[in-house]
């Protein structure tokens, strides 16, 4: 469908049509969004509009009355806005139009379109952009009935599908699977040995989740004491482990040490004390920190990199799997919102026809 | 008994089918259509099959002018109505995704099993509560508790199942449904505590008859039910001193569960009524 002559238009700019150091450019602050609503609003031809403007994406949907040379105004009005020259906007913009263009904004919507596959925090901020439409004056009945449909449709695809499932990085993923043994992370405390990026980013995301209690081992006191005072936490020294280690209920272990920390033997000398609390062993350390045979014990669950690594692949392949099912309900849902839209006269009756 | 143009044994049919539908939309919809198993319509759908179990069971009791329980069909359906009721007005406060389905499952399991052996529910049994009301209540007690026991089995299997899950990291399937496992293990212990306490007070009211009258209940039927009293509350004992690892107390869970749907045969065998005849009969001087 040519997006060049329709009353409904988008005009984006995304991941997908330029690399970082050209979107950067799009970007705006919320003082220049409402001078762009503004801007657009002035604009005789532009009769309703909507900005999307995420780190990732600028995007503008808008109706105009003008089918015939709308898009070229509207480039014009943002190249003149942004101080970009034409030509270099044309070819960092992308536009679709009439049914695309719903069916885009539903596929933003669900996730479908976002660098990560499947995020949810790209829901908010569309939600959000709308919010700040309605508060500068560019939604009228045409948007507002496209973006709410849209809003159904792009949540029946999150719900219908496992397009948002899973974890796709290794914090988040070590994150789910200690809710998936302890529920509730309020009252879990976790033990970081070695302070590694890695290690670093799984405290945060734990603490994140509601973890409050954190301990941090290293092998010298100084700079466990250092660590535990810029992260949070009780400092401890790993030549102690035994005498705190059942203190704690995740231990997140990253140093490069020879030999394993936590043996198998010391795990079964602290077993009986433990009284049956689980202990989730997450093992970022290369060569292993936590000897393989400690998974034997009851209630102790041991994942190491590649599991972790593992799992997030996976679940990044079940989103992609699920791009094709969301694209086709995507597709569904905006043909039938298009259809709605020309039944009320939102868009004219001869573009409606002539699809 | 036919009621509202039904048999009794029809009205259990239809329950059956509709908890047996509940089990297959739950599974389908669990683990093809990856959707979370939403408690409102689980809970619809087994609350619509439960009514018409009701129904099938009140039919059967005005028969007897008492709790349907005279025979091994009616024992498992007042067993898998005890489950059904914990589910429907207890299982909310749990929190617990998929427990419906697997009420549902086990359910559905049981009532086929009583419908399909024919010979479970001998039509000419008469009710063997003799004239006590509190013998009767005894046994419906001891039956509800039954009933926790199963929904305990349940939910000991979903812990068995998410912490394979976990060990084995197989993050497909049911896993990303389920509840923690902490959680599953804070209600296995509510569930054996609710259970073990009702079928403690069954007894008791139980042994006031049985203290009147020794004979009225012959030593199977007595070992059988001492020995589930007693399972239970080693497993409790046990589990409150963190004696047992969870994964061995699911385990006992499940097992001493099985051990006590066999023992509801001895239940039905040592309460065969003689030439019609009650064989518990309590003389009412003594209510």
């Amino acid at each position: 469908m040519s997006s060049e002559r329709h009353e409904l238009l988008v005009v984006t700019v995304n991941h997908e049509t330029v690399p970082i150091e050209e979107r950067e450019r799009y970007s705006l602050d919320e003082t220049q969004v409402e001078a762009l609503y503004k801007t657009l609003h002035d604009n005789s031809i532009i009769e309703e509009s909507l900005i999307l403007n995420t780190c990732n994406r600028f995007e503008l949907y808008f109706k105009t009355n003008e089918a015939q040379n709308g898009k070229t105004i509207v480039f014009e009005t943002l190249s003149s806005f942004y101080g970009i020259p034409l030509e270099e906007l044309e070819a960092h913009a992308k536009t679709r139009g009439g049914q695309d263009a719903i069916k885009h904004l539903i596929e933003v919507s669900a996730g479908l379109r976002s660098q990560i596959t499947g995020e949810a925090e790209i829901f908010g901020q569309v939600k959000n952009a709308y919010s700040k439409c309605q508060q500068f004056g560019g939604a009228g009945a045409l948007i507002n009935r496209m973006v709410q449909k849209g809003f159904q449709a792009a949540k029946l695809i999150r719900h219908s599908t496992p397009i948002g499932v899973g974890q796709i990085n290794i914090s988040n993923v070590a994150v789910d699977l200690s809710l998936k043994i302890f529920g509730s992370l309020d009252n879990t405390s976790a033990l970081i040995i070695g302070t590694g990026e890695i290690s670093e980013k799984t405290a945060k995301a734990l603490r994140s989740r509601g973890a409050q209690d954190f301990g941090i081992a290293s092998h010298s006191a100084n700079r466990a004491e250092s660590v535990a005072h810029d992260w949070g936490g009780k400092p401890h020294t790993i030549g102690a482990l035994d005498s705190y280690l059942n203190n704690y209920d995740i231990l997140i272990s990253s140093t490069n040490a020879e030999e394993p920390l936590v043996t198998k033997a010391l795990l079964d000398r602290l077993h009986p004390s433990r009284k049956n609390r689980p202990l989730f062993l997450i093992d970022l350390g290369l060569p292993r920190n936590v000897e393989s045979t400690c998974q034997e014990l009851d209630n102790v669950y041991l994942y190491n990199l590649d599991d972790l690594a593992k799992i997030a692949q996976d679940n990044l392949s079940d989103r992609q799997a699920a791009i094709h099912t969301s694209e086709k309900i995507a597709s569904q849902k905006s043909d039938a919102i298009w259809q709605m839209l020309g039944k009320r006269g939102l868009v004219s009756c001869q573009q409606f026809e002539n699809r | 008994m036919n009621l509202f143009g039904l048999e009794d044994r029809e009205w259990i049919f239809l329950a059956t089918v509709v908890f047996t539908v509940t089990t297959i939309l739950g599974s389908y919809s669990t683990l093809k259509l990856h959707r979370k198993t939403g408690r409102p319509y689980t809970l619809g759908l087994i609350s619509f099959g439960w009514i018409l179990q009701t129904i099938g069971l009140y039919a059967r009791g005005l028969q007897y002018g008492g709790c349907p329980l005279a025979n091994r069909f009616e024992l498992v359906q007042f067993l898998v109505w005890s489950a059904i009721v914990l589910y429907i007005f207890v299982g909310p406060a749990f929190r617990v995704s998929l427990l419906g389905m697997f009420t549902s499952g086990f359910a559905s399991l049981l009532s086929i099993f009583s419908l399909g052996f024919e010979s479970w529910d001998s039509p000419g049994r008469e009710p063997i509560f003799g004239l006590s009301p509190w013998i009767e209540m005894h046994a419906a007690l001891a039956l509800f508790s039954y009933g926790v026991f199963g929904i305990l089995a349940l939910t000991s299997s979903m812990y068995l199942l998410q912490s394979r899950s976990l060990k084995q990291k197989k993050m497909g399937g049911l896993f990303p449904y389920m509840p923690s496992i902490l959680e599953l293990t804070h209600i296995n212990l509510r569930l054996l505590v609710l259970g073990f306490c009702i079928l403690s007070s069954s007894l008791a009211i139980g042994s006031v008859y049985w203290s009147q009258d020794i004979e009225s209940v012959n030593t199977l039927k007595l070992g059988a039910t001492i020995a589930v009293w007693l399972a239970y509350g080693i497993l409790l004992l046990l589990r409150k001193r963190e004696s047992l690892s969870y994964k061995q107390y699911s385990w006992a869970c499940i097992i001493i569960f099985s051990i006590a749907l066999l023992s509801l045969d001895a239940v039905d065998s040592s309460s065969t009524p003689v030439a019609g005849e009650a064989s518990i009969s309590i003389p009412s001087a003594h209510l």
